[in-house]
């Protein structure tokens, strides 16, 4: 495929991907608070702002740690560039300029989602999310699975995968490490065990954890299924390994992003019983970060899009 | 049939004196319209408004729109779409196609003749002067042999009716045409909201257009290319026909590039792609001739690829269309299209022109100056509906400014007698007349195509003559009948 409709569905995936990723955790967040015994509101919605890289930001523009704040700035607020609806805007304006490489079905389903997600701003949004985070987590899973279901096994298709599953993995990385140490303090049994619940549901793998492993839950048990498992679809391993086999598909003219990839899986996959946690989900992050800038060097030229005149020109027609 | 009045028609309108498409008199359908009558008749405007909205979303949902696209996205408009549609007799589109075949012809034969020879003019036919001085007469193309001498690959030919229903030629759109993809998008439409009429009528299908127009593309290669690899060259995103470039790329199946994705080297076209360089042999490009190549015209052009006019000129890529096919389409040398066909056919015109004045000749100047009031006044290289002057529409201030430019720039512009455009009915809130339009596409590769039907445009501001969807036009779909 070009080099331009390679970059555009790369990130159509990876937009699309992490507004589901924010949904989610703004989801299992605002359905944590309705227990009795969760005593940390505050931390809760500060850790959401850690877990999408915005602390620092919303700090600059928002102010003080409430629901409705924080909800508003990863919802809509024009001040973050990673908000749910500008991430959809940005996967279909992106989208938008490669329609023609998806099937209809997929550009029906963004564009819906699209319509849906801008035309719904309001207080009462804030207020009570659920449906409008549930419309985007369902739009998001409609396109990757129609996705499946329609387009055709070739390079465009690998693109779409191999960004959502590496904004997957950066995603699900980002969360265990801001979470990762509250698992393993010292807590009454029924705390621990909602906060092994709380990431779980944070990286959308409850359901899957409990098939895996219906006994007691252990904190270095959770962390290592959604580190290291090969059969959760939301894991941090399989999700790069799946990046991994999507660029050996690939196969452009540089081995830069297979080699940028293939040194974290191999250390995933062989890693220690005992392993630093910390440590390991900062190598993770850094190896995501790396890759994706290889990505960029090797399969997309750089592109500068100058407004003004250029879109002027654009409108000529007959 | 006499329609009640307690049905969707509502009440029957007078004719009054524009030819009515849809009824003879007041109220009476004419044959080929009694069945689509009697079906709408038995619609209440809840049932239609229904339907009409269900086409609006779904329009909405496919992003199916026009406008431009900038950092405000509420500039995206859908495509207004009138469900009623037009209908028009086997009989009748016969005489349109071997009209239109036989037009479009000429018109590549003139292309061919005045890139090189320039019979037509050392015989005395077209004022040689008339020719030169086009703006878009391309001296680079001189010379040059396009695969096949075909120029105008794609020509959207403007039709109209007068008061007596005669089929008439207002323009003919050689550059880059849009409006196939709404004339394809139209028919799904209709085909979701009113199955049971299509089982009704017998109409023909046009959903092969993207195939025919690959084959036509196809048919035009270099002859060095074996298995030609074609794209389509769009100016991206902003523009208006967007939509309809990347609707075409999809139902062909192959890329759509910008001039950003092309490269050229050694005068062959590559586009760049994640596994190196991809030679590109024919380009569909939907961008204007003097866009095209920076380094040949606009220099500041950033929609073009540098180097794609040697290219061309060397014969490793084929262009559709051709450089300079909008000569053929400027509105004075319009005048002489039947003279075309006549001189390079030994044919009668099948389909007629609309009389023409041209401003460049002393005499007829004169009379388009005295008769501001009654005359169309177009530039001869506009479109899209922009530059008229619509004279019995038209304030006095209107009159003067352009009697100012015709004066100083009189090959600018020509004049036409306002041609009272056939109408039919529409539904915007209730249903009314208005004035419509036709726009078949003819292809031409090794043989000269047209899928039956077009773009109905219909003028949806009410006693509007303008059709074009950049000055509020609606279209229609338009079917030709079996038989």
């Amino acid at each position: 495929v070009l080099s331009r409709v390679a970059d555009s569905l790369y990130w159509t995936a990876r937009y699309i991907e992490r507004a589901e990723d924010t949904s989610r955790l703004l989801h299992v967040n605002f359905h944590a608070m309705l227990d009795a015994d969760s005593s940390d509101h505050g931390d809760s919605w500060r850790d959401l702002l850690l877990a999408v890289g915005r602390e620092q930001l919303f700090r600059e523009h928002g102010g003080e740690v409430t629901a409705p704040a924080v909800t508003e700035f990863l919802l809509w607020h024009p001040a973050n560039p990673d908000s749910v609806a500008a991430c959809v805007s940005r996967a279909r304006a992106n989208a938008r300029g490669v329609r023609e490489q998806l099937s209809s079905e997929m550009w029906e389903h963004l564009n819906r989602l699209h319509l849906y997600v801008s035309q719904r701003r309001g207080r009462g949004v804030i207020a009570r999310p659920h449906d409008f985070l549930a419309q985007v987590r369902d739009g998001s899973q409609a396109f990757q699975g129609v996705t499946k279901a329609t387009l055709p096994r070739g390079e465009a298709y690998e693109f779409l995968q191999l960004g959502a599953h590496l904004e997957r993995a950066d995603s699900a990385a980002r969360i265990l490490s801001v979470k990762q140490a509250s698992l393993f303090e010292e807590a009454p049994e029924p705390v621990a065990a909602a906060r092994m619940v709380h990431v779980l549901k944070c990286v959308g793998a409850m359901e899957a954890y409990r098939k895996h492993e219906n006994d007691r839950l252990a904190a270095l048990r959770v962390v290592r299924y959604l580190l290291l498992d090969r059969q959760a679809p939301r894991s941090v391993l399989f999700c790069l390994e799946r990046c991994l086999a999507a660029i050996r598909s690939i196969s452009g003219t540089s081995e830069r992003p297979e080699r940028a990839i293939g040194r974290i899986v191999a250390e995933l996959s062989f890693a220690d019983v005992g392993f630093d946690v910390a440590a390991l989900l900062q190598r993770v992050l850094r190896a995501v970060d790396e890759t994706a800038a290889e990505i960029a060097s090797a399969y997309f030229t750089t592109r500068v899009i100058l407004p003004g005149p250029y879109a002027q020109q654009q409108q000529q027609q007959q | 049939v006499r329609l009640s009045q307690a049905n969707l028609l509502g009440e029957p309108y007078e004719p009054g004196a524009f030819f009515d498409e849809m009824y003879e008199g007041t109220g009476t359908p004419r044959t080929h319209y009694r069945a689509l009558a009697e079906q709408l008749a038995g619609l209440s405007a809840e049932e239609f408004e229904e339907r009409r909205h269900a086409v609006g979303v779904s329009f909405l949902n496919q992003g199916i729109g026009f406008t431009v696209y900038g950092e405000d996205e509420s500039l995206e408009r859908i495509f207004p779409f009138d469900l009623i549609p037009r209908v028009i007799p086997r009989a009748e589109w016969d005489l349109l196609e071997r009209g239109l075949v036989q037009r479009v012809r000429a018109l590549n034969l003139f292309l061919a003749d005045i890139y090189h020879r320039q019979r037509i003019l050392a015989d005395g036919r077209i004022p040689p002067g008339l020719v030169f001085g086009a703006r878009q007469f391309r001296r680079e193309m001189i010379g040059i042999d396009p695969p096949g001498g075909v120029y105008a690959h794609i020509a959207g030919v403007d039709l109209i009716r007068d008061a007596d229903g005669r089929y008439l030629v207002l323009e003919d759109n050689l550059r880059v045409p849009s409006g196939a993809s709404y004339m394809l998008e139209n028919r799904a439409a209709m085909k979701r909201s009113f199955a049971q009429l299509f089982h009704e009528h017998g109409v023909l299908g046009i959903d092969h257009y993207p195939q025919e127009l690959l084959a036509a593309l196809r048919s035009v290669a270099p002859p060095s290319a074996t298995a030609p690899t074609i794209v389509l060259l769009t100016p991206g995103v902003h523009n208006s026909a967007y939509f309809e470039h990347s609707f075409l790329a999809r139902h062909m199946g192959i890329e759509l590039v910008d001039g950003g994705d092309l490269l050229c080297h050694d005068d062959f076209v590559y586009m760049r792609t994640t596994q190196g360089l991809e030679r590109v042999d024919v380009i569909y490009r939907r961008v204007d001739d003097e866009f095209l190549d920076p380094l040949a015209f606009k220099k500041d052009s950033l929609l073009g690829t540098p180097g794609l006019l040697n290219a061309y000129r060397a014969g490793n890529v084929t262009l559709a269309n051709a450089l300079g096919t909008g000569v053929a389409d400027d509105k004075a040398v319009y005048k002489y299209v039947p003279e075309m066909i006549r001189y390079y056919l030994g044919e009668e015109p099948v389909l007629d022109n609309v009389p023409t004045y041209l401003a460049a000749d002393e005499r007829e100047r004169g009379y388009i100056l005295d008769h501001l009031d009654e005359l169309v006044v177009k530039t001869v290289d506009g479109s899209g509906g922009y530059g008229m002057l619509i004279g019995p529409a038209s304030t006095a201030a209107e009159r003067e400014r352009f009697r100012g430019q015709i004066q100083s720039d009189p090959r600018s512009f020509v004049a036409q007698p306002t041609i009272s455009l056939s109408r039919m009915p529409i539904y915007v809130d209730e249903v009314r007349p208005a004035h419509i339009d036709l726009r078949p596409f003819v292809l031409s590769g090794s043989v000269t195509t047209v899928v039956p039907g077009g773009l109905t445009r219909a003028a949806l501001r009410a006693g509007s003559l303008v059709v074009n969807s950049s000055q509020g036009g609606g279209s229609k779909d338009t079917w030709v009948l079996r038989s």
